[in-house]
């Protein structure tokens, strides 16, 4: 069962919603607000980057990963693009990229990769931006050819002009792709692009042109694939079963010291915890769930538990501005003030030692990004009252706001079987109830969540969650009125919310378009404090991620939020 | 000879449109509540919808699409499936066989046991062990798969490792071999005796009180009445005239309920990491992907009604009062 429903701000459509709905149950996660829980179930908050070879880490041996779920496919474009779990497990580990995902003083950032000789150079003349990408001259894929600037052609045409691609944000922007030599390729955009990093790194890898050209990409990659650009490659994907990784004998950088990674398919959460308690698996990367998070707080032996806060994960709750009641400010700031988030984040993840509610809707992956505006909004009966009644509510005999014949009740609607957010949605119940507003339960299927009701606004409230999938900023897919799926933009957009906020698409569009980093955070903060000030909807908590290891692991363990926790796998050993 | 082919062939004419008839359900039933095209209708590509429905010939009337599926079908030609983007028909195929194993073994123990168990109750009825063995097979009945599997693994799996210090579990209990390995060896038997206990627990306790119903039936019957008075030695009394006697009934039920088990094994694969056609049809279920839930539902269907004409013919062979006709 999927764990969470997720949207992904960059995809700009319904469809990437939807299908990261079903792809993922675990999310990416950051060190930055992180700590490591001890097998006994307690926790600190130390780094969550835990070298542990200092234990008696030798070279060699298999490790066994138990994974909740086994990938769809793997043509990491198109029909299996946005698995979370593909990703991390099969398409991160084989799969070379321009940029990768790291912590540089404090905060997740894209650094140019291996691939790349050095930072590429940047060029705007014309309105046009140029982007030069000088390639390594020891990159190889695993059959010895070079990883060539014809590569990055394929993979940038493949995106922009593919049928069924997943997402072409950023990529729909390239006017050309030009190979002056084997080892440079110059991208020439239509216009400006703030997000230019992501490209050929965020969501997508590099792919071969010399094995792709001319061949149905799909039907070769979609049951694994045997060729390879990273540290890793895939040996054999027993469907249903496992994935197999072996070390990239011709990777030019760092060397795997396993010589197997297995990533063992367990879907049952019960189970996968049994496997690792038993020893038949030496890793988990649980979906915190309500039942995981009562196992971990139980303690698990001879196992570390990295748990992290600060991910690229935001649930929060999505007020429909176009519908009564939420179509009122007045409504939604109370609301607002209703509800205890505090007491949510504590119930939810206070095992795990997170505490804190989000203060934004941009989340600790692109935290630099990032303002607080939302922490004006803590549990306020009192001014609950003031706002309802300086709106000219009133309460009716059940206590319950009214106005005009119409009473403050709303029903909220997410995903059904979602333990964790069926729990939210009981506690928000008994919050707003007390607060005066009658709240109901109207859950439904990811399907019809994401394929229907949300692109459509046939909702109220809703409670879902938001992927930012790499540390570059991405609210105007979220908050820009150009956002807002209708015909006219062919349903592009996941302004799901109707929310149309004076000044933010022109701040948005700073962001999206600027080069310039100080200018284009600037704007970023300023749209924040903009959407705080309308609050088209409320931030609850960014989802932590959670990687437990036996013991018996070494190596720099950490969680990637957005690479996720096999991020550095070839730094792994087996004690 | 004659007249059991004619008795089988007639049977499986009438299996036909019941099949037919399940089918058209099962397509109507899926049509109506799933919509094949509800992951294009989240894209921004407005066209993809349309182009899709008149591909897939969404826009017929349902018993027009119904007939392009089976003629699909029959000529093996199952669709695709848009989770994988792989054929339908490999799909269910490899689904098949982690569930027929699973089938296969589950029902040949429980099969023994529960006969065993029935002959010992009914043979010994009202005796201490009769009791016992009949209050476990009402305890068996009323296990829930899920929660007795995992209490097998944390008792035969987990405690040995935590509390004993065994460096490994003597069972496994994620999926039938460990990765690497294959075929019926050492491994295949530690990771099958978890889910085979769960599975044939509740079937073997269920079955055991039919065969002692059986049993008790044939026991107090004229004709072993008759070869007691005349002499017949009680082994030979309860196997040769009692037990041929109580297999008809025993047997049927065994076809019946294996035939449900195609379709039915959902929480023992789950918990059991098991890739069998129970995890397929939630995996499809949870996708909704009616291309592979229409193909799905109509195997168990075909599995439900094959068994059902085995429990016919068995019966037949089985009790010499049945007519062939």
């Amino acid at each position: 069962m999927p764990d969470f429903l997720l949207a992904r701000r960059r995809g700009h459509t319904a469809l990437i919603a939807a299908l990261l709905a079903v792809g993922v149950s675990a999310c990416g996660g950051s060190s930055g607000g992180g700590g490591t829980v001890n097998g006994a179930g307690g926790g600190d908050n130390a780094s969550s980057t835990s070298d542990t070879s200092a234990s008696s880490a030798a070279r060699g041996g298999t490790l066994v990963v138990g994974a909740e779920q086994e990938p769809d496919c793997a043509d990491w474009i198109a029909v299996c693009a946005g698995n979370i779990w593909g990703s991390y497990m099969m398409q991160t580990t084989t799969l070379p990229t321009a940029f990768d995902t790291r912590e540089v003083d404090g905060s997740w950032t894209l650094v140019p990769s291996e691939v790349l000789a050095g930072e590429p150079e940047v060029v705007v003349r014309g309105g046009k931006q140029t982007i030069t990408y000088e390639i390594d001259p020891r990159a190889v894929w695993s059959d010895g050819e070079p990883i060539s600037s014809a590569d990055f052609a394929y993979t940038a045409t493949q995106i922009r002009d593919g049928e069924g691609i997943f997402d072409k944000t950023g990529y729909d922007q390239i006017e050309k792709v030009e190979t002056p030599d084997e080892k440079t390729a110059v991208v020439t955009m239509r216009s400006t692009y703030g997000p230019w990093r992501a490209l050929f790194g965020g969501s997508y890898s590099l792919l071969p042109a010399h094995l792709l050209r001319g061949k149905d990409r799909n039907a070769l990659m979609k049951d694994g694939y045997s060729f390879s650009g990273g540290p890793w490659k895939i040996e054999k994907w027993q469907k249903g079963n496992s994935v197999t990784l072996v070390p990239n004998d011709r990777y030019w950088g760092a060397k795997p010291k396993l010589d197997k990674v297995v990533f063992q398919f367990i879907p049952d959460t019960a189970a996968a915890f049994q496997a690792l308690k038993s020893g038949q698996v030496q890793s988990l990367y649980p979906s915190p769930q309500v039942d995981a998070i009562s196992q971990i707080k139980n303690g698990i032996p001879n196992t570390r538990v990295e748990v992290d806060a600060a991910t690229g994960n935001l649930e929060a709750l999505w007020m429909n501005n176009a519908r009564f009641p939420f179509d009122s400010k007045a409504v939604r700031e109370a609301v607002a003030y209703a509800v205890d988030r505090e007491a949510i984040v504590e119930r939810l993840y206070g095992p795990l030692g997170v505490e804190d509610p989000a203060q934004s809707f941009v989340t600790p992956l692109v935290g630099a990004f990032a303002g607080s505006d939302f922490s004006r909004f803590s549990a306020d009966p009192a001014k609950v009252d003031e706002i309802m009644e300086a709106d000219g509510w009133a309460r009716d005999g059940s206590g319950i706001w009214a106005k005009d014949g119409r009473a403050a009740e709303f029903s909220i609607v997410s995903l059904a079987g979602n333990k964790r957010r069926e729990l939210t949605e009981q506690i928000l119940q008994q919050q707003l109830g007390e607060a005066g507003f009658k709240m109901t339960i109207a859950n439904t299927t990811p399907a019809e969540l994401f394929g229907k009701v949300a692109p459509s606004g046939d909702y109220q409230l809703g409670l879902w969650t938001l992927i930012d999938q790499y540390p570059e900023p991405s609210l105007s897919a979220t908050f820009s009125s150009r956002s807002i799926p209708t015909e006219a933009n062919g349903n592009s957009g996941i302004n799901f919310m109707r929310a149309r906020i004076p000044g933010v698409d022109e701040l948005l569009g700073t962001v999206d378009r600027s080069t310039d980093q100080a200018q284009r955070r600037a704007a970023s903060l300023e749209a924040d404090a903009l959407i705080a000030a309308d609050v088209p909807s409320l931030p609850i908590a960014t989802v932590p991620n959670v990687l437990m290891t036996s013991d018996s692991i070494g190596g720099p363990v950490s969680i990637n939020p957005s690479e996720g926790p096999w991020w550095n796998l070839e730094e792994w050993t087996r004690g | 000879m004659a007249s059991l082919l004619r008795f089988s062939l007639r049977r499986f004419a009438w299996s036909v449109p019941v099949v037919l008839l399940a089918s058209f359900l099962l397509f109507w039933a899926v049509r109506a509540t799933f919509d094949p095209v509800a992951k294009l209708r989240q894209g921004r590509d407005a066209g993809a919808v349309q182009r899709e429905i008149e591909r897939l010939g969404l826009d017929r009337s349902v018993p027009e699409q119904y007939l392009l599926w089976m003629k699909g079908f029959v000529t093996g030609d199952w669709g695709t499936s848009t989770r994988t983007g792989g054929s339908v028909s490999s799909l269910i195929g490899q689904a098949l066989w982690p569930t027929v194993q699973l089938m296969f073994w589950g029902v040949l123990l429980a099969a023994f046991v529960a006969l065993a168990i029935g002959v010992y109750t009914a043979v010994r009825q009202y005796s201490a062990g009769d009791y016992v063995l009949s209050t476990l097979a009402y305890v068996g009945i009323s296990l829930p798969a899920f929660w007795f599997g995992l209490m097998l693994i944390q008792v035969l799996a987990v405690w040995p490792v935590q509390s004993l210090g065994w460096s490994e579990p003597p069972f496994y209990f994620v999926g039938l071999h460990t990765p690497g390995q294959s075929g019926f060896n050492l491994d295949y038997l530690r990771h099958l005796a978890l889910p085979l206990a769960t599975l044939t627990v509740t079937l073997t306790a269920s079955w055991s009180r039919f065969a002692r119903t059986a049993m008790l039936d044939t026991l107090s019957s004229d004709y072993v009445r008759t070869a007691r008075a005349k002499g017949v030695p009680p082994l030979a009394v309860v196997m040769r005239h009692a037990l041929r006697n109580a297999l008809a009934p025993f047997v049927t039920i065994v076809a019946l309920d294996t035939g449900v088990l195609f379709g039915g094994l959902i929480v023992t694969e789950q918990i059991y990491s098991i890739p069998g056609m129970g995890r397929l049809f939630l995996q499809s279920l949870q996708a909704g992907d009616v291309f592979v839930l229409v193909p799905w539902m109509f195997v168990v269907a075909l599995a439900v009604v094959f068994f059902n004409l085995l429990a016919d013919v068995s019966y037949a062979l089985l009790d010499p009062k049945v007519k062939l006709r």
